[in-house]
């Protein structure tokens, strides 16, 4: 490569080039500065963006498993927010016994081991019909919590406070101190995420998607591959779930709900199925929309308001699933792609094509 | 010149006034889209116009509240991010509403000790733990569902009762509480049922039937309760309905129509067609403020008045004993307040063991498309026994 800092088109001439995760310098470059910022990035905000910023990332750690299954194995799920529930009530079960650093895998793990159970249906059924069984898992978890006294019912189960390394975690640094931990774990499971490409098992995913019947034929093991997609994918909504029993200091079924499934399919499109990248802009894209779309609301209400009609109400769901068909739309292929369009155009810069 | 002058003193005085009033925020989360927002539009509207009525006419001196209705669309984690906001802001008292969103505070409400008014009524808010700053405005469900065993054990001794609750803490809290009440009373509870999106209620019904049922206590929403109780019609079946507050009201003359004759609610609420200072005040609000006659209507109208109301006599009780405006002195108000109200059947007060304000409940009647009360207010006897074993 006469110039390893950029590059203006693909000169890749071997297969250990074509799974290089970084072919330029500034790429590694770029990235280190963003983890950089990503670090420094709480001296500058107030704890209330702080912890909007905490639910985008813990969403992005669910997306990433929900890409894991829907996007890179092509099986439907609408039961992944009954494996964050998992993961959570496995994190209250055990947080009083446990550090919470070792709760995190323990919660991932019953997790992944849900995934497994339910990617059992996916030897036999496909498409609309795997889709119908992963909306019984949710329904069935949705029961089972209900009727679990240990579980308190579906009530509230308080999460402990944590001391790490004798710093208490109160309200005050709660968000700040979640953050980094959120932040650490993320970093790790999405370069996990960005190398399962790079291995036996992920190509595998990619190709029993594409044709199962083919990817049989050339060796792999369609039932095994989409157990494991869904154990995965299950592993990390998991490890959100545990993430987001500590963040919001509390289990209560109803933040694992259908609707909150459906929201993480809503991310998942948006973001760009399959990516890496639309697992991060799809949750930050939803969420500050809906809070931006609830600080219009309230200027309308302010300067119009008819009687008999919430407009104001009504703007907050409207754009919600405005956003989800017009993407679906005039870009399916979600945010990624605008991501992938805007680095190939500064790749090129000053040359057009 | 001189009514120059004149005008320009009043505006001087008005400038004062203007600059003296002291902002005090009151942050209400709840659903005004999303599940339960056919209940949670009407108390956000509540909240904004007692806290308007109040303004207008300056019924705290020195103050001028600003109450923010948010939309949390029933999403604990908006519920969640409104009451940091509001914790940060230095809100000396939040407004919540879901038995969900309240449950998962509980922890937080408790360490940040900021005052906190729910509109759910599930007894698990007031229970240990973390229970020191939640306030009920009237009784719990489970109280309220005593009541109405209460009321049948002495209108049908030995009566069957079937227990239909919605399938969420909301709906199942009272069912023990219940099944303990029964047996006390000398009657039965045959069968408890979850219900919430049922379109078809016939086997359930016909099993009541065969099961002798006499009786169904509902706790539980109007929408399934409609359901069931248009089906019960349909089947031509001999069984007596019977709820509590969220499972009727005029939301469920609505939804059910006629079915909903003979209906027996459980509520501290005044309803408007009745001719009582309450009723009265409720409608003339609802008028000045432009409300449409759903809103007036509703129970869910007066219940986001009577939750406004009790903040701003806390505050006011804080303010008139000279203290400054803060959670602690909020709190402090709270526990010690006697306020005679207009908007429900008795008096809010707590204390520190009594986090109920309106300890009264009356038994209404569904009679000709409209509820009417069949009893005085009373208190549960039974509650406290099954309860708290006292």
């Amino acid at each position: 490569m006469r110039n390893p800092w950029t590059r203006t088109g693909n000169y890749k001439t071997s297969y250990k080039q074509d799974t290089t995760i970084f072919t330029t310098y500034s790429e590694q470059a770029s990235l280190i500065v963003f983890l950089v910022g990503m670090l420094v990035l709480p001296q500058f905000l107030s704890r209330h963006s702080m912890q909007i910023l905490d639910l985008i990332l813990i969403y992005a750690l669910a997306v990433l498993g929900l890409n894991i299954i829907t996007g890179y194995a092509g099986l439907i799920n609408i039961g992944h927010a009954a494996f964050l529930g998992v993961g959570a009530y496995t994190a209250a079960l055990v947080s009083p016994y446990l550090p919470f650093w070792a709760v995190l895998p323990v919660s991932g793990l019953v997790a992944a081991l849900a995934g497994a159970v339910v990617g059992i249906p996916a030897l036999r059924i496909k498409h609309l019909y795997l889709a119908i069984a992963t909306l019984a898992f949710q329904i069935i978890f949705e029961w089972g919590v209900g009727h679990s006294p240990a579980l308190e019912q579906g009530g509230a189960m308080a999460m402990p406070r944590v001391v790490f390394l004798g710093y208490k975690v109160g309200f005050k640094n709660h968000h700040y101190f979640w953050y980094y931990v959120i932040f650490v774990v993320l970093v790790l499971l999405a370069f996990a995420f960005r190398n399962l490409l790079r291995t036996r098992w992920g190509r595998a995913l990619v190709a029993v998607r594409d044709n199962d019947r083919a990817a049989d034929a050339m060796g792999m093991d369609p039932g095994k591959t989409k157990v494991f997609a869904f154990a995965l994918g299950a592993f990390y909504a998991g490890v959100a779930g545990a993430l987001y029993a500590y963040w919001s200091r509390a289990v209560v079924i109803e933040d694992y709900s259908l609707a909150i499934s459906i929201k993480f399919l809503a991310m998942a499109i948006v973001g760009g199925l399959g990516t890496l990248v639309g697992s991060f802009f799809g949750p930050a894209f939803l969420e500050l929309l809906d809070i931006n779309m609830e600080s219009i609301s309230h200027l309308i209400k302010a300067v119009y308001n008819p009687p008999g009609v919430d407009v104001a109400s009504a703007v907050r769901p409207l754009a919600f699933g405005l956003a989800i068909v017009l993407f679906l739309i005039f870009e399916p292929r979600g945010l990624a792609n605008w991501w992938r369009l805007l680095r190939s155009y500064f790749r090129n810069w000053p040359f057009k094509y | 010149m001189k009514n120059k002058r004149t005008l320009w003193a009043l505006a001087a005085v008005l400038a004062m006034g203007f600059a003296a009033a002291e902002k005090v925020h009151i942050m209400w989360s709840g659903a005004i889209t999303g599940p339960t927002s056919d209940a949670g539009k009407y108390y956000a509207q509540g909240i904004e116009d007692y806290c308007n009525y109040i303004n207008d006419t300056g019924y705290v001196a020195g103050v001028e509240f600003v109450c923010e209705v948010r939309d949390d669309q029933y999403n604990n984690a908006n519920t969640l991010r409104n009451f940091e906001e509001a914790v940060d802001r230095g809100d000396p008292i939040f407004l919540g509403y879901s038995t969900g969103g309240t449950l998962q505070l509980k922890p937080l409400i408790q360490e940040v000790g900021l005052p906190f008014i729910p509109a759910s009524y599930h007894i698990g808010n007031i229970d240990p733990p973390d229970n020191d700053y939640i306030f009920l405005p009237i009784p719990s469900y489970s109280e309220q569902v005593i009541a109405i065993l209460e009321y049948i054990a002495k209108t049908t001794p030995g009566a069957k009762v079937a227990m239909v609750v919605h399938p969420s803490p909301f709906g199942r809290a009272p069912v023990e509480d219940a099944k303990k009440a029964a047996a006390e009373l000398g009657i039965t509870i045959v069968e408890v049922q979850e219900a919430s999106k049922n379109l078809d209620n016939t086997a359930t019904l016909k099993r009541f039937e065969n099961k002798g049922v006499q009786y169904i206590v509902y706790q539980n929403v109007a929408g399934p309760v409609a359901t069931m109780i248009k089906d019960a019609q349909r089947l031509g079946l001999n069984i007596k309905h019977a709820g509590a507050h969220y499972a009727g009201g005029p939301d469920l003359l609505r939804l059910a129509g006629p079915a909903a004759e003979g209906f027996l609610w459980v509520t501290s609420y005044y309803m408007p067609d009745e001719d009582n200072d309450g009723a009265r005040f409720v409608k003339e609000l609802g008028a000045k403020y432009g409300r449409p006659a759903d809103t007036i209507e509703s129970v869910h109208y007066p219940s986001g008045m009577l939750a406004a109301a009790v903040a701003i006599e806390a505050i006011k009780e804080a303010k008139d004993a000279g203290k400054k405006i803060s959670p602690e002195t909020v709190y402090e108000a709270l526990l010690k307040i006697d306020w005679p109200n207009k908007l429900a059947v008795g008096p809010v007060t707590y204390s520190k063991d009594d986090h109920v304000g309106v300890d009264m409940l009356r038994v209404l009647e569904a009679k000709d498309g409209r509820f009417v009360p069949i009893t005085e207010p009373f208190s549960s006897q039974l509650f406290r026994k099954v309860h708290y074993g006292k």
